[in-house]
């Protein structure tokens, strides 16, 4: 059987964007119905398949009674990645605006009225009394809940076109496998089984984010692109079985959602040598602004001040802040991104938002974090401001240790060690106040490393 | 998190704990002592000391202090203990996360 699946990526971009899911699972399907859409539950002992064939067949049927009932919107109330993409793809052709709502985002179904919720069921509960619309000719949009990061959730409207503006869809991408570590209801998620879907791939859920069972599901289902934050990478290499590691074989990793430092970056080259690394710089608002591929943290000097590929231009306000221009006619956007010159890069030192005021001085929790990353014996650490009414606030950290311990150290002396290393690198300011050692970093709903104190001791 | 340390100990404890994060010699601590001239702790150190005395006895008088009140001045260790001793509302949890 060709490893390649057969659509073609002209074909597949001629079709309106809110058909194009639907058209390229249907395409694979009438060629090769058995061939694997999504493994899920990867990892465990009982993963489940799931071919384009009963993908197609479902979408079919589902497409059938929306046709039939044609709702408002229909809200994605499935924990399944593949009843997602059933309920993604069927509305999209029937043009049905859907809505995927996180778990964290539940309560936002209040300000979608009258649209129906399908479940795994993935029955569309039809009134017959009601009255079927007619068709309506406006773009088709698809409502994603933010993360909530900076502010409660709330839910945001997409075209099918921004959606799936970011896929690749040349040959060169087509019928790899790609591992989901990311919330399949969100954003970077649904930009991961779109992908995988589109170009005849496979979909590789683990059945947990445990390091461990997706390390598992990278190997057992021969995984080779890794999209991650590097917080979720960075959990990958440093707290997952080594030989488990040793066994999986990466070909790419698209890392977005924060920035990579150098040493994630060189750990990363270490452990998968094979793989081309990308580093996706995005925000909210803009979407895609660049990719970084020459695996190195950050971006050239040269880079500010001229267009890049794909338009974009870039330029640093005074105080740092990085500011980006999409088009000529576009107005230049403020990103609250921070960037410094190191050598002949530029490298983000943190998000303005993320920045701790300690006594009115500034402290950036990423050059900390850095600090303690190259401490022996700590494999990851997390970097906070801790409410203060004397200071305003304080730097705390919550660090994981490695396993096994360097030998001849216990968890004190490397407590007392990563202290002294922040009291020789960093102004007195900037050294962690509160240091507690976790089992594992506190992430945000999408991936990222958490800015908010928690009460995770342990 | 309330425990029974009593609360003389408790500000002795994080004393010590400041003293040692912070690469300095530990001291004896005495209740007359200043916190500045006679021990060197600078606001930074006290701003630590309280988080690790909410954490050791379940309450922060500096974050909530009583309607209407300043917040208390702080220059010997007997007067951390008496606002430590006043009566106040414990607090549930680490975080304000």
């Amino acid at each position: 059987m060709p490893l390649n699946a057969q659509i073609s990526p002209n074909h597949l971009s001629d079709a309106p964007a809110e058909d194009r899911l639907a058209f390229a699972i249907s395409e694979v399907a009438r060629q090769f119905p058995d061939r694997t859409a999504i493994v899920a539950g990867a990892g465990s002992d009982g993963p489940r398949t799931i071919d384009y064939g009963s993908l197609a067949a479902a979408i079919l049927k589902l497409e059938a009674a929306l046709d039939a009932v044609r709702p408002v919107g229909i809200v994605a109330r499935a924990k399944r990645t593949e009843s997602l993409v059933v309920i993604a793809a069927a509305c999209g052709r029937q043009h049905v605006p859907v809505a995927f709502l996180a778990e964290d985002s539940r309560d936002l179904i209040g300000e979608l009225r009258d649209w129906v919720a399908i479940d795994d069921s993935l029955a569309l509960s039809v009134d017959p009394t009601a009255d079927r619309r007619l068709f309506e000719a406006v773009a088709t949009h698809v409502v994603v809940a933010t993360s909530g990061t900076s502010g409660p959730p709330k839910l945001v409207e997409h075209s099918w076109d921004s959606l799936l503006a970011a896929a690749r869809l040349a040959e060169q991408w087509h019928g790899l496998g790609w591992i989901l570590v990311y919330d399949a209801t969100r954003w970077a998620g649904i930009q991961v089984w779109l992908q995988a879907l589109l170009t005849g791939g496979r979909l590789v859920v683990p059945a947990s984010r445990d390091p461990d069972t997706v390390l598992r599901a990278i190997v057992a289902e021969e995984a080779t692109v890794l999209p991650a934050t590097p917080t979720l990478l960075r959990r990958l290499l440093t707290s997952a079985e080594g030989a488990l590691l040793a066994k999986a074989r990466l070909d790419r990793m698209t890392l977005g959602g924060e920035a990579a430092d150098g040493p994630l970056l060189e750990q990363a080259r270490a452990a998968f040598p094979e793989a081309k690394i990308t580093q996706v710089y995005a925000t909210t608002e803009l979407g895609e602004v660049f990719r970084v591929t020459d695996g190195l943290a950050g971006f050239p000097a040269n880079w500010l001040g001229r267009t890049l590929p794909g338009g974009a231009r870039i330029a640093m306000r005074r105080d740092g802040e990085l500011l980006v221009q999409l088009s000529r006619d576009t107005a230049e956007v403020a990103t609250g991104d921070l960037v410094e010159k190191r050598g002949e890069r530029y490298e983000f030192s943190g998000r303005r938002s993320d920045v701790i005021v300690v006594g009115g001085a500034k402290v950036f929790p990423q050059r900390v974090e850095e600090i303690l990353r190259g401490v022996p014996g700590l494999a990851d650490a997390r970097v906070y401001g801790l409410p203060s009414a004397i200071t305003g606030e304080l730097v705390a950290v919550e660090a994981v240790l490695t396993d096994p311990l360097p030998e001849g150290s216990t968890p004190e002396s490397i407590r007392a060690a990563a202290l002294a290393a922040c009291r020789s690198g960093l102004e007195p300011h900037s050294v962690p106040r509160i240091f507690d050692i976790v089992r594992m970093i506190a992430t945000n709903p999408s991936g990222k490393i958490s800015r908010r104190p928690t009460s995770a001791r342990t | 998190m309330t425990s029974t340390t009593s609360i003389p100990d408790a500000i002795v404890a994080a004393i010590a704990q400041v003293l040692h994060d912070t690469g300095r010699e530990p001291s004896v601590v005495e209740p007359r002592m200043l916190l500045a001239a006679d021990l060197g702790l600078d606001s930074l150190d006290l701003a630590q000391m309280i988080v690790l005395l909410e954490r050791s006895l379940g309450v922060d008088p500096f974050r909530a202090p009583p309607p209407g009140a300043a917040r208390p001045a702080v220059r010997a260790v007997a007067d951390l203990i008496a606002i430590y001793s006043q009566p106040a509302k414990p607090r549930s949890g680490g975080g304000a996360g």
